[in-house]
C-alpha cells in the first residue's frame, strides 16, 4: 500500500469519525445524506468536489447531524486540498467554540494542526500542538502519532526520542514495516547503530508479500549498509548491501556501496565485479556516474594502469557526452518544452497525484527531465499547477452555462407574460370555489333529504315531468262535473299517480345512497381543485421570483467569473515559471556534478599517465 | 578513505531523511499563498453558483433526488445500478472500484436529481453486480412514493444480511 494512501485512511479514520466511534473498521454512518455524499467524493478523493458538496450543504443546512463533524472535515479537506492557511483557521476557529464540551473533537483538531505545523516546516509548534492530544484508544491512531511524533523529533534534532516513540508505537496490520523502517531510522540517527541494525535486520530478512514492500526492505538493506560502512564495518555492510536484489530500484546504490565494502577491505579484485556490472546498466544515476570512476580507480590500486587510463579516459569520454545531454536538456526546458510537458499533465480532475508522471516521447535528454519530475518538491509544485488548470476550465464551463442560465429566466419571464393574463382571469372567475358551493348545495340537499325524507326530490327529470303532468291532470279532473265518466278518469289518473309514486319511492333510498356515493366521490376532487385554485394563486403571485433578481445575481457571478480567469491564469503562469525554474535548478546540479566528475577523471588520467612514466610507483 | 568515497556517504547520509513519512517543507513562495488564495474564491465562487443552477433547474417544490448508499458489501459486489420513475429510466450508473470503496467507507452516491410534479410517484430501483459466492445476482426494489411541496430525497440501500448472508435492498423515504 502506498505511504500516501496509509496516510489517507489514518486521515480520514479521524476525520469522518464520529466522537466514540474513532477509526473502527465499520464504515461511517451516515445520518444526513448530503455528508455522505460529501464523504463520497472525499473517499475518491476529489477534494474540490468534496468542498463544494460541503460548502452547498452547510449553507443549506442540511447538515444538521454531523454539524460538528462537518466542520472538522471542511478543515481536513482544505488540509488535503492543499490550503493549508484556511485548515489552520478553520480548526482554530474549531478549538476556539466546539472543543471545550467534546474532548475527542478536540483531540482531533489538535491532531491536524500538528500535521499543518509539521508540513510547513514548524517544527517547534508542531511539537508544542502534539503535547496536547490526549492517548487515543484507537491502535491505528496511536500508531499515525507515533509516527509523527517521531518525524517532528526527527526533524528537531531528537533522534533518540523519535526512536523512543516509535519503540513504544504498536504497530496495527499493514503497518509494521513502516513502523520498523521508521525506528530503524531514528535509531541509527541516534548513533544506536547496533539497535538501528537489529531493527532494519529484521525488516531486511523478512520475506515481502508485495513489491512496495520488497523495495521498503531494500531500503532498509541498503540504508543499513551504507550506514555500517560510514561506521567502518565493511565486512557487515556489505552483507546487507548483498541482500539488496539486482532488479529493484536501490540496485545501483547498492552495488556502488558493494565495491566500496571490497575496496574498504582492500579487496580491489571482488570490488570490480558489481562496478563493472553498474557500468553496463544504461542507467544516468549518480551511483552509475561514480562508478566510471571507481572502475578505472580499482584498477589503477591493482597496479593495472593500462586499464585504469583506458577505463578513465573512457569515463571522460562519457561524462562530457552526458555533459552535452544535459546541456540540451537544459536548452530544452528553457525552451518551452516544459510547458508542452506540463500540458500532460492535464487529467481534468483536481487534487490527488498524478498516478503516471507525463512521458517526454520524442525529446531530447528526456529522460533526464523525467527524473526531475519525480522530485517532491517538483511534484507538490504540479500539483498547484494542476489545480489551477482543473480552475480555470471549470470556471470557463461555468462561464458557458451562465448564458443558458439568462437564456432560461428570459424564457420563464416570456411564458409569464403570455400566459399569466388569461391563468389571472380564470383565476378571478372563481370557478373552483364555484364548483365547492355547487357540491356544498347537493351535499346539504342530501343532508335534509335524509332528515325530511321527500322522495320526489329524488326523482329522475321524467319521473317529474310525468308527475307534473298526472298532477296537472288530477287538476283539470277535478274541475269537472262529478259525471261516472269522469269519476273513472279520475280514479285511473290517480291510480296512475300512486303507482309512479310507489316507483320513485321504491328506488328512494338506493338513489339516495348512490347520490350521497357521488358527493363523497366528488369531495376529494373539488377539494383538489380549491386547493390548485389557491396554489396557482400563489404561484401567480410568486413566479415572478423565479426571474426577478436573477438576471443580477446571474451578472454578479459572470463578473466574479471573469475577474477570477485572469488572477488564474496569471497564477498559472508564475507556477509554471517556477516549475520551469526548479528543472533547471535541478539540471544545473547534475551538470556541476557531472563536470566534477569529468574533471576529477581527467587529474587521475594525469596521475596514471605520470604513473606509466615513471614505471608505476606512485599512488593515485 | 578517498576523496570519492567521503563524498559518496556524505551524500547518502541523507537518506534516512527520504524515508519518513511525509516530510513536506512548504516551500516559502508567493505561488503557493496564491494558489490557496485563488482556491477559496473559486471554491466560494462555486458554491454560489451551484446554488444558483440548482435553484434554476431543480425548484424545491419539484426537486427529488435519489441516493445510493451500502454497508459492507460482502455478499454483494455491485456493478451497476437501473432507476426508474413513473416508468421512465432516470438512472444507469456503472460503478468504478474507487467509487465502489467510497460506497463501502460510507459515502453516499446521489444518482439521480430530477423534477416530478407533487403527488404519488413509482420508483423502481435494479441492482445488478455478483451475490454470494461470486454468482451473477440482479435484484429490483420497488416503492410508491409521495412528492410533497419541499424536496424530495430517496435512499437506495444495499445491507448485508449476516442472519442469512444475502444482500438486502431497501428503499428508505427522507
Amino acid at each position: 500500500m502506498p505511504l500516501r494512501t496509509l496516510q489517507l485512511l489514518l486521515l480520514s479514520a479521524w476525520l469522518t469519525t464520529t466522537p466514540g466511534q474513532a477509526a473502527r473498521d465499520k464504515p461511517q454512518q451516515v445520518q444526513d445524506l448530503h455528508y455522505g455524499e460529501v464523504l463520497f467524493h472525499f473517499y475518491q478523493e476529489d477534494y474540490f468536489t468534496a468542498i463544494s458538496h460541503l460548502m452547498v450543504a452547510q449553507h443549506q443546512d442540511v447538515l444538521q447531524h454531523h454539524r460538528d463533524e462537518s466542520e472538522l472535515l471542511l478543515g481536513g479537506l482544505q488540509l488535503s486540498y492543499g490550503m493549508l492557511d484556511q485548515a489552520e483557521q478553520q480548526f482554530g476557529a474549531l478549538l476556539n467554540t466546539e472543543t471545550k464540551t467534546d474532548a475527542e473533537l478536540h483531540d482531533r483538531v489538535w491532531y491536524y494542526l500538528t500535521k499543518i505545523n509539521y508540513q510547513r516546516g514548524k517544527y517547534e509548534k508542531a511539537h508544542k500542538t502534539l503535547v496536547e492530544i490526549n492517548d487515543p484508544g484507537d491502535k491505528r491512531i496511536r500508531a499515525e502519532l507515533a509516527v509523527l511524533d517521531a518525524n517532528i523529533n526527527m526533524a528537531l534534532g531528537n533522534n533518540e526520542a523519535a526512536a523512543e516513540a516509535l519503540k513504544e508505537a504498536r504497530a496495527p496490520e499493514g503497518w509494521e514495516e513502516y513502523l520498523l523502517i521508521n525506528r530503524g531510522i531514528a535509531e541509527l540517527r541516534a548513533g544506536n547503530i547496533e539497535q538501528g541494525r537489529k531493527t532494519l535486520d529484521k525488516l531486511g530478512k523478512d520475506r515481502a508479500a508485495n513489491e512496495e514492500l520488497r523495495a521498503l526492505r531494500d531500503r532498509a538493506n541498503l540504508g543499513l549498509g551504507y550506514e555500517l560502512l560510514r561506521a567502518g564495518d565493511a565486512e557487515q555492510a556489505r552483507k546487507y548491501l548483498n541482500r539488496v536484489r539486482l532488479q529493484g530500484p536501490f540496485m545501483q546504490s547498492a552495488l556502488l556501496g558493494a565495491g566500496w565494502s571490497d575496496v574498504e577491505r582492500g579487496d580491489y579484485q571482488q570490488a570490480l565485479t558489481p562496478w563493472l556490472h553498474l557500468l553496463k546498466t544504461s542507467s544516468h544515476q549518480p551511483a552509475t556516474h561514480e562508478a566510471r570512476l571507481a572502475v578505472p580507480y580499482a584498477f589503477g590500486q591493482l597496479g593495472d594502469q593500462a586499464r585504469s587510463v583506458y577505463y578513465y579516459e573512457q569515463a571522460i569520454d562519457y561524462f562530457e557526452k552526458e555533459q552535452q545531454l544535459l546541456e540540451s536538456a537544459i536548452q530544452t526546458t528553457e525552451n518551452g518544452t516544459m510547458l508542452s510537458l506540463l500540458s500532460q499533465a492535464e487529467t481534468g480532475t483536481s487534487g490527488g497525484w498524478l498516478q503516471q508522471n507525463p512521458t517526454l516521447k520524442g525529446v531530447p535528454s528526456g529522460h533526464y527531465l523525467v527524473d526531475v519530475l519525480s522530485g517532491h518538491n517538483f511534484q507538490e509544485s504540479l500539483k498547484d499547477y494542476r489545480d489551477l488548470g482543473y480552475l480555470t476550465e471549470l470556471l470557463n464551463d461555468w462561464l458557458d452555462n451562465i448564458d443558458i442560465y439568462y437564456d432560461m429566466v428570459d424564457t420563464r419571464r416570456q411564458a409569464y407574460e403570455v400566459r399569466a393574463p388569461a391563468v389571472r382571469k380564470r383565476l378571478e372567475n372563481q370557478e373552483a370555489i364555484a364548483l365547492q358551493e355547487r357540491w356544498q348545495y347537493y351535499r346539504d340537499l342530501v343532508t335534509t333529504e335524509r332528515s325530511e325524507g321527500n322522495p320526489l326530490n329524488l326523482a329522475t327529470g321524467k319521473e317529474k315531468q310525468q308527475w307534473k303532468t298526472l298532477k296537472a291532470a288530477g287538476e283539470k279532473l277535478a274541475a269537472l262535473p262529478d259525471e261516472p265518466r269522469y269519476r273513472l278518469m279520475k280514479a285511473k289518473a290517480q291510480w296512475l299517480q300512486g303507482v309512479l309514486y310507489w316507483q320513485i319511492q321504491a328506488d328512494y333510498k338506493s338513489r339516495l345512497w348512490e347520490i350521497e356515493k357521488q358527493l363523497a366521490e366528488l369531495q376529494t376532487p373539488v377539494e383538489e381543485s380549491v386547493r390548485m385554485h389557491q396554489q396557482v394563486e400563489t404561484a401567480l403571485g410568486s413566479i415572478q421570483d423565479g426571474f426577478t433578481g436573477y438576471d443580477e445575481r446571474i451578472e454578479a457571478l459572470r463578473s466574479r467569473i471573469l475577474g477570477l480567469l485572469p488572477a488564474i491564469d496569471a497564477a498559472r503562469g508564475n507556477a509554471s515559471g517556477h516549475l520551469q525554474q526548479l528543472a533547471l535548478d535541478e539540471l544545473e546540479v547534475r551538470k556541476q556534478r557531472l563536470i566534477s566528475y569529468r574533471n576529477q577523471a581527467r587529474y587521475a588520467l594525469a596521475r596514471s599517465y605520470d604513473q606509466l612514466a615513471t614505471g608505476g610507483d606512485d599512488q593515485p | 578513505m578517498n576523496v570519492l568515497f567521503r563524498g559518496l556517504l556524505a551524500g547518502l547520509l541523507v537518506w534516512p531523511l527520504l524515508l519518513s513519512a511525509e516530510q513536506t517543507k512548504e516551500s516559502e513562495t508567493g505561488v503557493k499563498e496564491e494558489v490557496q488564495t485563488l482556491k477559496q474564491q473559486v471554491l466560494e465562487l462555486n458554491r454560489d453558483l451551484f446554488l444558483l443552477e440548482e435553484e434554476l433547474l431543480f425548484p424545491s417544490n419539484t426537486q427529488v433526488s435519489v441516493f445510493v448508499s451500502m454497508d459492507v458489501g460482502e455478499f454483494f459486489q455491485l456493478d451497476s445500478v437501473e432507476v426508474k420513475i413513473d416508468g421512465k429510466q432516470v438512472a444507469d450508473y456503472l460503478y468504478t472500484k474507487r467509487e465502489l470503496d467510497a460506497l463501502i467507507r460510507g459515502g453516499v452516491q446521489r444518482i439521480h436529481i430530477g423534477n416530478l410534479p407533487t403527488g404519488e410517484h413509482e420508483l423502481v430501483a435494479l441492482f445488478i453486480g455478483k451475490g454470494p459466492k461470486g454468482r451473477d445476482y440482479k435484484r429490483g426494489a420497488t416503492t410508491t412514493f409521495k412528492k410533497g411541496l419541499g424536496p424530495k430525497y430517496v435512499e437506495l440501500k444495499i445491507v448485508d444480511q449476516t442472519k442469512n448472508y444475502q444482500p438486502e435492498f431497501d428503499i428508505k423515504e427522507w
